[in-house]
């Protein structure tokens, strides 16, 4: 990218900063619901945890550990403003793009990641809090190379999800209903249980976790989380990665396809 | 042969598909399964080139196809035939450098951050322009002055009114000083007064920097003020594009010739001038067709105490309004 280009999408980020700051409201609820149904998560498997001290496979503080941790790879992969994208599809304030010299996809992108910028430093504070309430046992990992693989897993789970939310976000092109929040809502409550948001998926048995392990959405909270907690070796991690980036490739050449389809379809609606 | 023409449309058409559902629950249920489309001709085989510096007002009807003309010059709408060229390229293919050089604003939709001062979309639309720092401060502080926002460039988007609201989106849409600049109705629901700051600053600029200026209109004024040409436009098909004079020369039927009496007359006799619009003592306004307009007033001058005589042409809203009622089709052939 030349410096010009990288100067134009940093203002895009620092701009959505401070509009982020506007609508300081809307993001403090919507950090407390993350606080209010961590803590749910959270004491659903304290309680599991403190009847027997392992369970499916899982020592008490790799449980807990993971639970907390979904909390800041959620800011990282699942922190977004780029959903508002569905709205200006449908409302043709896409418009507003298309006529200037600026990528949409790296448009978002920026914005994209100020939000999770915001989101994450939230997110450690929060935990901090927690950790000093609940005190619970936590799991630390020391291995430099399971750090390194689990910090490269967490940033392709980001740009995996980005692309794979945009292609959702596509649809709208074809069903602007409600401006895309039936298809959207549909994604997010399926993506909650099948990205592991609510456990790690291989405590379910070995048959749908077979299938369940194997989908995308298996990598955008759980992969980078199992690496974390060291219950990956070394060629699993590899693959996984490997997988990822294969992900990327193809959700990134359908996003793209699909937005140059949508585009020829597009009324620029709005009279 | 090369098109030296910043603007040329050859053949232009522009059909959609839309789906026809019933009222209804069953009409709602039945377009689950089934859907009814139609075409609608939204552009149906346009031609017209516009060459640099020109100040063309569009004109025609809601749904006449101006601004589906706009968007499709603009890159937005990928049209279903016909050739279309802006400054050299083709809009559709939306490289970077033909969008460095034009404008789009609508009167309806607005570019500006809704929860950030203005300030704020300016300084981000000069990165994605790539627009020098000193160019920049230079074009921003001479719109600034020529529209005077000085005071509102710090204040929410969200609580300006909309004729300040409207100045910012001209701001931030020329920042890039642009060749071709394209104005969808941008006086629309302004009150008179910040449609008269609005058309000076048009009329100001396109002499100022010889852009070349498309508006689309509602109002008349603006049209009648701005443009020396004019393309009107109804149906998807052009029914005039030529000079606005032209138009009245053209399509005005009628003149309006006002009297003043200095004592009251016999009003059957002056029907037989013409239709008599209004009459009431000492004033009266008779419609006259155009070629009998001197051999008109001379016979009323000589059959008639007159005071005063004026010869008018016919306001333009009332002879465009004809034209697309077509009532002058007869007149025209």
């Amino acid at each position: 990218m030349r410096i010009s280009s990288f100067k134009k999408y940093f203002q895009v980020a620092k701009t959505s900063w401070s509009g982020g700051f506007v609508y300081r409201l809307n993001f403090v609820m919507w950090r407390v619901r993350n606080v209010v149904q961590l803590i749910a998560i959270y004491f659903l498997w304290f309680a599991v945890m403190s009847r027997n001290p392992t369970a499916f496979n899982y020592s008490t503080s790799q449980m807990l550990t993971y639970i907390l941790g979904t909390s800041i790879i959620r800011a990282l992969v699942f922190g977004q403003r780029s959903i508002d994208a569905q709205g200006e599809i449908s409302s043709g304030d896409l418009n507003n793009y298309l006529v200037k010299p600026i990528s949409y996809f790296r448009y978002w992108f920026s914005r994209d990641i100020a939000d999770k910028l915001l989101n994450i430093l939230f997110s450690i504070g929060e935990i901090t809090i927690l950790l000093f309430w609940l005190r619970p046992e936590i799991y630390l990992q020391t291995n430099p190379l399971m750090l390194v693989s689990f910090l490269l897993a967490s940033l392709l789970a980001m740009v995996m999800y980005f692309y794979f939310s945009f292609l959702i976000s596509m649809t709208t092109f074809w069903i602007p209903e409600e401006n895309g929040w039936p298809q959207r809502f549909f994604i997010f409550v399926i993506l909650e249980f099948f990205s592991g948001g609510l456990f790690p998926l291989d405590i379910l048995p070995p048959a749908v976790y077979a299938v369940l392990g194997k989908l995308p959405s298996a990598y955008f909270l759980n992969t980078p989380l199992q690496i974390y907690l060291g219950r990956l070796d070394l060629s699993q991690i590899v693959t996984s990665l490997f997988m990822m980036a294969f992900w990327i490739v193809v959700l990134r050449l359908l996003a793209n396809r699909t937005f140059r389809k949508g585009l020829k379809i597009y009324g620029a609606y709005g009279r | 042969m090369k098109d030296m023409s910043v603007i040329s449309v050859r053949h232009l058409k522009k059909y959609y598909r839309v789906h026809e559902k019933e009222p209804g629950l069953k009409g709602s249920i039945r377009s689950l399964f089934t859907r009814k489309y139609t075409q609608v001709k939204a552009v149906d085989n346009i031609d017209f080139t516009i060459e640099e510096g020109e100040l063309v007002g569009f004109i025609g009807p809601n749904g006449a196809g101006k601004t589906t003309t706009l968007k499709v010059l603009s890159g937005l709408l990928y049209p279903t035939s016909g050739e279309v060229s802006v400054l050299g390229f083709n809009p559709w293919d939306r490289k970077a450098q033909f969008q460095k050089q034009f404008a789009l604003v609508m009167g309806q939709k607005n570019q500006l951050w809704w929860d950030l001062p203005p300030m704020e979309t300016f300084i981000l639309n000069k990165e994605i322009y790539e627009v020098p720092e000193d160019q920049f401060k230079k074009t921003l502080d001479k719109l600034i002055e020529l529209l005077d926002v000085k005071d509102i460039l710090k204040i929410q988007v969200r609580k300006l009114s909309l004729g300040q609201r409207m100045k910012c989106e001209l701001i931030a849409a020329l920042l890039h000083n642009p060749k071709v600049l394209f104005l969808d109705e941008p006086t629309i629901g302004l009150d008179v007064v910040m449609q008269k700051v609005m058309r000076d600053f048009v009329k100001q600029y396109n002499r100022q920097f010889k852009s070349t200026i498309i508006l689309t209109s509602h109002y008349m004024g603006d049209v009648k003020e701005l443009c020396e040409r004019v393309i009107i436009i109804d149906k998807g098909k052009i029914l005039f594009d030529g000079k606005l004079q032209n138009v009245i020369d053209r399509f005005a039927r009628n003149k309006i010739i006002t009297v003043v009496f200095s004592r009251d007359i016999d009003q059957r006799k002056l029907a037989e001038f013409g239709n008599i619009r209004e009459y009431q003592f000492p004033r009266a306004k008779i419609n006259v067709p155009r070629k009998d307009v001197a051999k008109l007033s001379a016979k009323l001058l000589s059959d008639f105490p007159v005071a005063d005589l004026v010869i008018e042409e016919a306001p333009i809203e009332a002879i465009i309004r004809e034209v697309f009622t077509g009532k002058m089709k007869q007149t025209n052939a």
